[in-house]
Parts: structure tokens; C-alpha cells; sequence
């Protein structure tokens, strides 16, 4: 047999290609998880053991001590006064590790930067020195290139840093990994202590060379190898999970890899049934056979994997070459060959091709001997859905019904997700059912011209389900993902426009804005439409300075909550107590608020959104002021305005106007680019399985195609035109594609509603489903398009046939 | 060549070749399947083309009908050149002016007796109105399969399904109508039917019939007989 097994391989490897890239796809994809994972705990490896290089010891806060013994503003970090005593008499042998957020004033250009402290001794330093030197003490310091390049600081030039605005010299310039001591700006330590008294001061760590000695109260000594295995630790939960969620979404690519390799073999062995029964003929045993096309099967899938193993691994570290390049924030390492990931893609890409071709194979001993002496006829692939089949999708699907019920009614993952599969399980059982006549409803549509592609294919039911189920199950996810995330980006969008109803708030407690101000605002790009609020400044208990008292009745024509927020009751005030550090007051308090001498008594209500701005009812403004004057400037964005720009014009008119500006916008805009990178993310990832079922319906087309030469040569002869029979098979790939996206993207809404009952409800309880239409209709079309692409290849072969082939016997 | 053919006018002439070579691969391993063929055949009349295995006569066929460009020499089909015509054209003119049967009835086993029939016709573009769905009743009444129209080709034995391709083959009015071995896979009984089926779509019908054969029962339904040997008219 092995004659036979070398010779079937030979012959027959290019109609498996196919079958083979759906395996090398799926293999890749887990390999790729692998590097990638690894390469992440690489970059986190380096990064988080940098600061304890050189030490052998590492104090910590005992996060056994309560109360904690750290400042204020992080309780778990050493007691200040402590650490700085250790440090002091260590000396060189330490370093403490530590950040504090201060004002930056570089030339002109006002912000805030991260300042950390820098070991004195040199086997200390974590940091890598790229320009210049180290601080050699106070009035000296190192800056991160990243900051260095984003302001435009080059070494010699003079930064200003704190309340006091100290005047440092950019000596150097440093590389340092980002670790939670990463910070923009690095001082000698004598000049970090110089900020102990900000209130973000703190001293987290302190990394010792050598003994420690007696350790302060509240605080523990371990060894630096220690704490690095113990964080690492920590990190490395994070990225297993996002290893987690990679292997997934491999999973799903393989399992649809699987059942493109099932279909690749049911078809060929359907087309060499006649070979089989001859083999049977001539003498070989049922068994002979059997072992003879597993171990091809075997073979098409080792070669695969073998194949899919090194693409992957390329892939994975051309990524991290990529990821390396373009987003230096966040550094990967490049790691060793992740040999366990490596086996463990071969070894699923074997195992998933040999089970997939189980039930091919077992079809092909039923073969009887006689089957090779009677005439030849044609492949019929058809073969009656078993009542066991049909019996079994029913219970699925009713099964799967009942858990979605009972997951819905009792809010349990658990059983959705099992509800979910079982579902889906009885959908795609009941495929050879379903498909077949949702394909003649969808031909009808393209009229007598598409009967031929209708009945080409529905002719394999099996074949047909096999190959739709395929991209079902990617296009369910997609649909699934789309318009879960529609619904959860909605919900959010409800809550931000509830609780920053204000894009844009120009405000002054000083002079009245200027009656200009409000045409300037609506002339600038961005403006979709501003209005001018007016009140006057007051003085409210417990507040430490004065506040805009203000009553804004057309606030509805700005606001993104409809103006809900501004329609305040009589006898009420609506403070933003977010916007106001020293807070005497709490929501329910009775506040005095004055104006001059005049003085009304309102309870007040926190709600949050539109700044320093007091609001109060039209008729309790006009008991504290009789011609309010303009106050506020409240603007609403049009939805194309570039964020960044915009605030930068609004700061210049409110600047020029001697008023400031708040803005919600960035925190609109991170908000909306953290939602499009998950949902590019899982679509991309998502992608490689609508991929890989795409190879399958050209490939299902393709190995059709072969067993219908000779019908392609009598069409052709009966006067089909070469264009006529590519559009005939493009028309059945497309039907297919068409069908599989309309079952998928069904079903796909309604695991969203699912889930949308089950969990998203749970978070966000105004969450209303949100189907993204344009979405859903652009899967359908591409997958429509990528279906008729793939069947350009097997059309062209098709319509290279001769007319004349139809005719001739052998 | 027949006298008859030698006098008939241009007009008459429903194929007529010159000087037909067809050659296959080329150097040592080059066939020449035909070697310079002049044949004319007159409108309205069965000829049988007959020789053994390998002499040419399927191939000869394939050119006349327009299913094989010949590698050298003419063929005109009711007035048109074929080597002429693009590939696109010439489909078009085999839809329009020529009908096939084969030797493994080659009806689409997905649609019914009457949905291959008027498969040609569908090909076509052209609308399938009651008048053409009254010939194709016709045919296939003329033909014997009339009560078999709703099923598919493997509900049919092998005499039915050949005489429903003679029908397709029929249900566009061709000016030929070329036949491959039409009996090759039928019983005595049933061929005789075939045959009988073919001689009246010349004689009634008025069809110029082409039937490429190796049996000499089959050829004596025909009212002339071409034999080629290597590629020549013997």
C-alpha cells in the first residue's frame, strides 16, 4: 500500500493546497499568539527587573502594616520620612524609587511632567544614558528621549519644574523601560527630595547593593530576585490572559480550518470512490484502504503544520519588529524561540487535519469492490439528512433555547455560553437542511439566469452546509462582536453625554466675557453651534473663591443630554463638585449664595459637566442680579472637529478674553479610539476565520469544478459562453457566501441581544441593543465580493475547458 | 463525394471544408488528426461518418461544428467561415445554428427532462414563452418522452434520456445537427429507436444530420457515408 499511498499523495497534493492553507493559516495563527506572548513578558521582563539590576535587596512597604504608612496620595508606598532616613544611611549602596507629578515650564509651553529620583552610584542606575551625562547634583537633570523629542528638548537647554518653578539643566538624555518608576524627568536624589512636601511625593521602593541592615517600621526587606519573580508574576497574569484571548480566537480559525479540510477530503474521496473500489478489486482489505488515505490525511496535515510553523513564527517576530518600530511606548523584548508553542502548533495543525478527516475517510471503506466493474456514473454526493441528524439539531437548537432563556433570566455567563453553543450546534447540524433551500430562495432573486449556479449549488446539500458553516461561524462572531460593541459604545456615549453634557465650557469669574466673544467661538472650525450663558459672580458657603452663578434656559441647543441638566428646579443649585478642589460642601447641604449684598438660601445637587459654574433657576437668578451679564460660553462640537485643534483655538479667544477653557473632548476622543482599537482588534483577529472559510468556498468550488468538466464542456458546446460560465460559478460561490452571511449575521444579532440581556444590561443598565446596520450590510457585501473572488481561480480553470471535452469518451 | 453534392449549388451546402488539417503537440510527439479534408454535405441529409478508433472522424466533427478551431484549411457552416469567429462568436453560433447529441446523453442531472431541453434556449438569453414551450411539448412527443418531461435524467432509462438530448439538440431549429455516437451506450432495441428519431429530423424536420459512429448498423440508417482512415477520407 505504500506504493499507492506515495502515488495518491503525488498525484493528488495540488487539489489539497488548498485544505493546506487553511491549516498553515490556522497553524501560523497559533504560533504567531505564542512569539507574540512571549515577546510581550520579554519587553515586561526587561523593563520591570531594570530598576533592581545591581541590588541584591529591595525594601517594600509590608502590606501587612494597617493603616498603610505612605502619604496621602499613595498609602501603600514607604512612610517618607523612613525611607528617606534608610537612603540617607545607605549611601551609595541605594536607591530609592519614587515619582511625583509636578508643573513643567519648557520656553513658553506650560504642562506637567513626571520627575523621578536617579541612583547615585553608577551600578545603581537603571537608566541608559543616550546624550550627554548624568546629574552630578542639585540644578542638573537627565530627560526621557521620548519627552525629550515630543517638546523639543535637547541638552543644554533649561527646563523649570515645580510650584517654584526650579531651574534644572538638561544634562543628558536617557532611555529607561517603562516600569511603575518610569518617569520623564530624572534628578540626583538630594534634588528629588527638594519636592517632599508636594502632596504626590512618594518613595515606593528602595533598591539596596549589599545588607540593609535594620529596617524601618512598617516597611520589608526582600531579595531583588525575589520581588522581580513575585511582580513578574503579577505581569505575567496579564499577559497570559491576552494569550488567552489570542488562543481563542485561533481556536475558532482551526475549527474552521477543520471543516474546510473535512470538506476537501469528502469531495475527493467522492471523486476517487472508482479507485477505491479498484484497490478493493485487486486485493486490498477494507482495512488496507482505510489506513492508506489516513495516512494521507495525516501526511497533508503534517506537512501543513510544518509549513504553517515557520510562517508563523516569522510573522510573530515581524510583528514585534513592527510593534518595536512604530509604538516605542511600549517595548516588546525579543524572545527565544517559544518551543512549547511551536509543538503545540504542529501538533494541533496535525490532530485538527486527522479528525476532520475521520468521517471522510470512514465513508470511503463503505465502498463495495463492485462499485469499479459497473459503468461510470456520475459523483453523486448525496446522501438522505438522518432522522438521527435532524433529531440531534433539534435538540440543540431547543436545548440551546431554553439555557439562552434561563441565562437571560438569571444573568449567568456560564449558561449563555453554553446555551450559545448548543444553539448553534443544532444550526449547523441542521445545515444540509436549511442551506440548501435558503440558496434557492436567494437564486430566485437572480432570475432564470442564475437557476443553473441555484441548482449547482444545492446539488451536495452536505457539501454546501459544510462549506457555509464554515464562514457561518466567523461571520456569527463578527456580527456578534459588531453589534455587542455598537451596543456597549451607545450605553457609554448615553452615560458621557449625561455626565459631560458640555463639550466645550469658555468661562471667567473675573470680568463679564466680551459681547464678541460668543461670534468668535461660532466662527471657529469645529463650532457646531455655541450659546452665551449668562449670570453673574457669587460667593457661595464653603467654597473658597468665588464662582459664576448662572441660569442657561437654551441650554438644550449645546447640551448632548438634551438639556436635562440645566433645567434646575426653583430653590436649587447644581454645582460640578468634581471641578472644585477644597469641597466644603456635599450634594443636599443648604448654601448661602451671594451676589453683592443680596443673598438667597439653595440646596444643593451635584451633577457633573459643564465646569466652575454654579446653575441655578431662572427666578433665583433674578432675585441675586437684575441684568445678568454673559459668563460662560457653552459650545457644542460638530462631529468631524479635530479635538486637539479645536480646545487649542478656544484656549487662544478664551485666553484673549481673560477666561479659561474645560473641555471633555480628549476624554471623548481616548475614549471613542479605545473602543475602534477593540473593535478593529477582535475583527482583525476575527478576519483570519472569514479568511480561511473564504479559501474553503474556493476550494469547495474548485474540487467542484473538477467533477464537472465534462458538463462545463457540453454547456459550452450547447453555447455557453466562456463569460457565461465564470459568472455561473461566480454566482454559486457568491450564493453561497450570501446565504452563510444572512444566516450568520441572524443569528449573530441575536447572540448580541443575548449577551445584551445577559451582561451589557448588568453594567450599564440604559444600554438599549444598537444594531449597526451599515455595518451588518457592508459584512454582507464584502462576503458577497470575497465570495465571487473566490471563485476566480476555479472559474478560470473552469472556462478553460473546450467545448470538445464534453464530447469525447475515455 | 457524392455527385449530388458536386452539382448542388453554394446554396445548398450546409458544411462544407477545404483543404481541413488538425494537428496535435508538436515535434516527435506532433498527431496529425487530420490530414487536408475537403468534404461538402448537402442541406437535408444524414450523413454518417464512420472509421476505427483513432481515424479522425471525432475530430473532424469537433472542427465542423465549430468545438475545435482546425489548425489549417476552411469550414463554412450555413454560409459563415468559423475561423473567422472568436471564441465568444462562435458560441454563440453553435447556440444558433447547431445541435448536439452525445454518447453519454450528458443531460444535467440537477434539472428536469423539460429544463434540459430548453437549456439551449435559456443559454440563449431568450424568453421561454408558451410557443416555445408548445415545440418543445412537440418534440418531445414526437420523440416518445412527452410523459417523462417532470422528471430528472436519473428517473430515465438510457433510451429516454437520449432521445430527450435529441430534443434539446432539436428545440433551437439547427441547421445541424451533429450526433457522437449516439447508440454507443444504448441497446439494439433502443438504438434503432435513436437512429430512427435521427433520420426523420432530416427527412421531416429538414435537418442537415451529422453522426460520427463506428457501427455499421448505425451507418446504414444514414443516407450517406463518409469513412475516414488517418486522417483522410477514405
Amino acid at each position: 500500500m505504500r506504493t499507492v499511498l506515495l502515488a495518491s499523495l503525488r498525484t493528488h497534493l495540488r487539489r489539497y493546497v488548498a485544505a493546506a492553507v487553511a491549516v498553515v493559516v490556522g497553524v501560523a495563527f497559533v504560533v504567531v499568539v505564542g512569539v507574540l506572548t512571549a515577546g510581550a513578558r520579554a519587553g515586561l521582563m526587561d523593563g520591570f527587573g531594570a530598576p533592581y539590576r545591581g541590588a541584591d535587596h529591595v525594601v517594600v512597604a509590608d502590606p501587612g502594616v494597617r493603616p498603610p504608612r505612605g502619604p496621602s496620595c499613595c498609602p501603600d508606598t514607604l512612610d517618607v520620612a523612613a525611607a528617606i532616613a534608610l537612603v540617607d544611611r545607605l549611601g551609595d549602596d541605594a536607591s530609592g524609587l519614587g515619582r511625583v507629578l509636578l508643573p513643567m515650564q519648557v520656553g513658553d509651553e506650560r504642562g506637567s511632567t513626571t520627575v523621578g529620583p536617579i541612583a547615585a552610584s553608577e551600578e545603581l542606575r537603571w537608566q541608559e544614558l543616550t546624550a550627554g551625562r548624568f546629574p552630578a547634583g542639585d540644578g542638573e537633570a537627565v530627560v526621557h528621549v521620548w519627552d525629550a523629542t515630543a517638546l523639543d528638548i535637547a541638552v543644554g537647554d533649561r527646563i523649570r519644574v515645580g510650584a517654584d518653578a526650579t531651574e534644572l539643566a538638561v544634562v543628558g538624555l536617557v532611555n529607561s523601560p517603562s516600569t511603575e518608576s518610569q518617569a520623564s524627568v530624572y534628578v540626583a536624589w538630594a534634588q528629588y527630595l527638594h519636592w517632599r512636601e508636594h502632596p504626590l511625593f512618594h518613595i515606593g521602593k528602595i533598591a539596596v547593593r549589599g545588607d540593609v541592615g535594620p529596617v524601618p517600621e512598617g516597611a520589608v526587606a526582600r531579595t531583588a530576585e525575589e520581588h522581580v519573580t513575585e511582580g513578574l508574576a503579577g505581569l505575567s497574569n496579564d499577559t497570559d490572559a491576552y494569550a488567552l484571548m489570542g488562543v481563542l480566537f485561533a481556536a475558532v480559525a482551526l475549527v474552521v480550518a477543520g471543516l474546510v479540510v473535512a470538506n476537501t477530503f469528502a469531495i475527493l474521496f467522492a471523486q476517487r470512490m472508482r479507485d477505491f473500489a479498484l484497490l478493493r478489486c485487486v486485493g486490498a482489505t477494507r482495512r488496507q484502504v482505510l489506513g492508506s488515505v489516513r495516512r494521507e490525511a495525516l501526511a497533508v496535515g503534517a506537512l501543513a503544520s510544518l509549513i504553517g510553523v515557520p510562517v508563523g513564527g516569522g510573522l510573530g517576530y515581524g510583528l514585534i519588529a513592527l510593534v518595536n518600530a512604530v509604538a516605542p511606548t511600549t517595548p516588546m523584548g525579543v524572545p527565544g524561540l517559544p518551543v512549547p508553542w511551536l509543538l503545540a502548533g504542529f501538533a494541533v495543525g496535525t490532530l485538527v487535519t486527522a479528525v476532520a478527516s475521520w468521517l471522510p475517510t470512514r465513508g470511503v471503506v463503505r465502498v463495495s469492490p463492485l462499485a469499479a466493474l459497473r459503468p461510470e456514473s456520475a459523483v453523486d454526493a448525496r446522501t438522505a439528512t438522518g432522522r438521527s441528524r435532524l433529531a440531534l439539531a433539534a435538540s440543540g437548537l431547543v436545548v440551546g433555547t431554553v439555557l439562552l432563556g434561563v441565562a437571560i433570566a438569571r444573568r449567568d455567563t456560564m449558561v449563555m455560553v453554553a446555551g450559545g453553543a448548543a444553539f448553534f450546534g443544532g444550526v449547523l447540524l441542521l445545515g444540509p437542511v436549511v442551506v440548501p433551500r435558503m440558496v434557492r430562495v436567494a437564486g430566485a432573486l437572480l432570475g432564470p439566469a442564475g437557476r443553473l449556479a441555484t441548482e449547482n449549488a444545492v446539488r451536495n446539500p452536505r457539501r454546501t452546509a459544510t462549506t457555509t458553516a464554515a464562514l457561518l461561524i466567523g461571520v456569527t462572531l463578527t456580527t456578534a462582536v459588531l453589534t455587542g460593541l455598537a451596543t456597549y459604545g451607545a450605553a457609554l456615549d448615553e452615560t458621557t453625554n449625561r455626565n459631560h453634557p458640555v463639550d466645550v465650557a469658555l468661562g471667567s469669574t473675573a470680568a463679564p466675557l466680551p459681547a464678541d466673544l460668543l461670534d468668535q467661538v461660532r466662527g471657529t472650525t469645529g463650532v457646531e453651534r455655541a450659546i452665551a450663558v449668562h449670570g453673574a459672580v457669587a460667593r457661595v458657603d464653603g467654597l473658597a473663591h468665588p464662582i459664576p452663578v448662572v441660569s442657561a434656559p437654551d441650554a438644550a441647543h449645546v447640551a448632548r443630554d438634551g438639556g436635562g441638566f440645566a433645567r434646575v428646579e426653583p430653590g436649587t443649585i447644581r454645582l460640578d463638585l468634581g471641578s472644585f478642589r477644597d469641597l466644603g460642601i456635599e450634594p443636599g447641604d443648604r448654601v448661602a449664595v451671594r451676589v453683592g449684598d443680596r443673598r438667597v438660601e439653595l440646596r444643593v445637587i451635584s451633577l457633573s459637566g459643564w465646569g466652575n459654574a454654579g446653575l441655578v433657576a431662572p427666578e433665583d437668578l433674578a432675585r441675586l442680579v437684575d441684568t445678568p451679564e454673559p459668563r460662560a460660553v457653552w459650545v457644542r462640537t460638530a462631529p468631524d472637529a479635530d479635538p486637539l485643534r479645536l480646545v487649542d483655538d478656544l484656549t487662544g479667544l478664551a485666553a484673549g478674553a481673560g477666561a479659561g477653557v474645560e473641555d471633555q473632548l480628549q476624554a471623548r476622543a481616548v475614549q471613542q479610539r479605545e473602543l475602534d482599537v477593540l473593535t478593529w482588534s477582535v475583527l482583525g483577529l476575527l478576519g483570519v476565520s472569514v479568511a480561511i472559510a473564504l479559501v474553503g468556498i474556493g476550494n469547495t468550488l474548485g474540487l467542484s469544478v473538477l467533477e464537472r468538466a465534462r458538463e462545463h464542456a457540453m454547456l459550452r458546446a450547447l453555447g455557453l459562453t466562456r463569460r457565461q460560465l465564470r459568472r455561473m460559478l461566480a454566482a454559486e460561490a457568491a450564493l453561497m457566501a450570501v446565504v452563510a452571511t444572512l444566516l450568520g449575521t441572524t443569528i449573530g444579532v441575536a447572540f448580541a441581544w443575548v449577551t445584551h440581556e445577559t451582561l451589557i444590561k448588568q453594567a450599564l443598565t440604559r444600554a438599549t441593543l444598537q444594531i449597526p446596520w451599515p455595518s451588518l450590510g457592508a459584512v454582507v457585501l464584502v462576503a458577497a465580493l470575497a465570495g465571487v473572488l473566490a471563485s476566480v481561480v476555479p472559474a478560470r480553470r473552469a472556462a478553460r475547458v473546450t467545448p470538445a471535452a464534453g464530447l469525447t469518451h475515455d | 463525394m457524392t455527385s449530388t453534392a458536386r452539382r448542388a449549388t453554394r446554396e445548398a451546402l450546409a458544411v462544407s471544408a477545404r483543404d481541413l488539417t488538425k494537428t496535435y503537440g508538436r515535434g516527435d510527439a506532433q498527431v496529425h488528426a487530420l490530414r487536408g479534408i475537403d468534404l461538402d454535405l448537402v442541406r437535408g441529409r444524414f450523413t454518417a461518418i464512420m472509421g476505427p478508433s483513432g481515424s479522425g472522424k471525432s475530430t473532424l466533427m469537433h472542427c465542423l461544428a465549430g468545438l475545435d478551431q482546425a489548425s489549417g484549411g476552411t469550414v463554412t457552416v450555413a454560409g459563415t467561415e468559423l475561423g473567422s469567429l472568436d471564441d465568444d462568436a462562435l458560441t454563440v453560433f453553435r447556440r444558433e445554428h447547431v445541435g448536439f447529441v452525445f454518447q453519454a446523453f450528458n443531460l444535467l442531472p440537477m434539472l428536469t427532462a423539460l429544463q434540459n431541453i430548453l437549456l439551449p434556449l435559456e443559454l440563449g438569453g431568450r424568453r421561454v414563452d408558451e410557443e416555445t414551450r408548445e415545440r418543445a411539448h412537440a418534440l418531445a412527443e414526437t420523440l416518445g418522452v412527452a410523459d417523462r418531461l417532470d422528471h430528472r435524467p436519473a428517473e430515465l432509462s438510457g433510451g429516454q434520456q437520449q432521445r430527450v438530448a435529441i430534443a434539446r439538440a432539436l428545440v433551437t431549429g439547427p441547421d445541424l445537427l451533429f450526433a457522437d455516437e449516439p447508440t454507443g451506450n444504448l441497446d439494439s432495441a433502443t438504438s434503432a429507436e435513436v437512429l430512427e428519431h435521427l433520420r426523420r429530423s432530416a427527412r421531416e424536420l429538414g435537418r442537415t444530420v451529422v453522426m460520427v459512429t463506428h457501427d455499421r448498423d448505425a451507418a446504414a440508417y444514414a443516407d450517406d457515408v463518409v469513412t475516414m482512415r488517418d486522417g483522410r477520407i477514405a
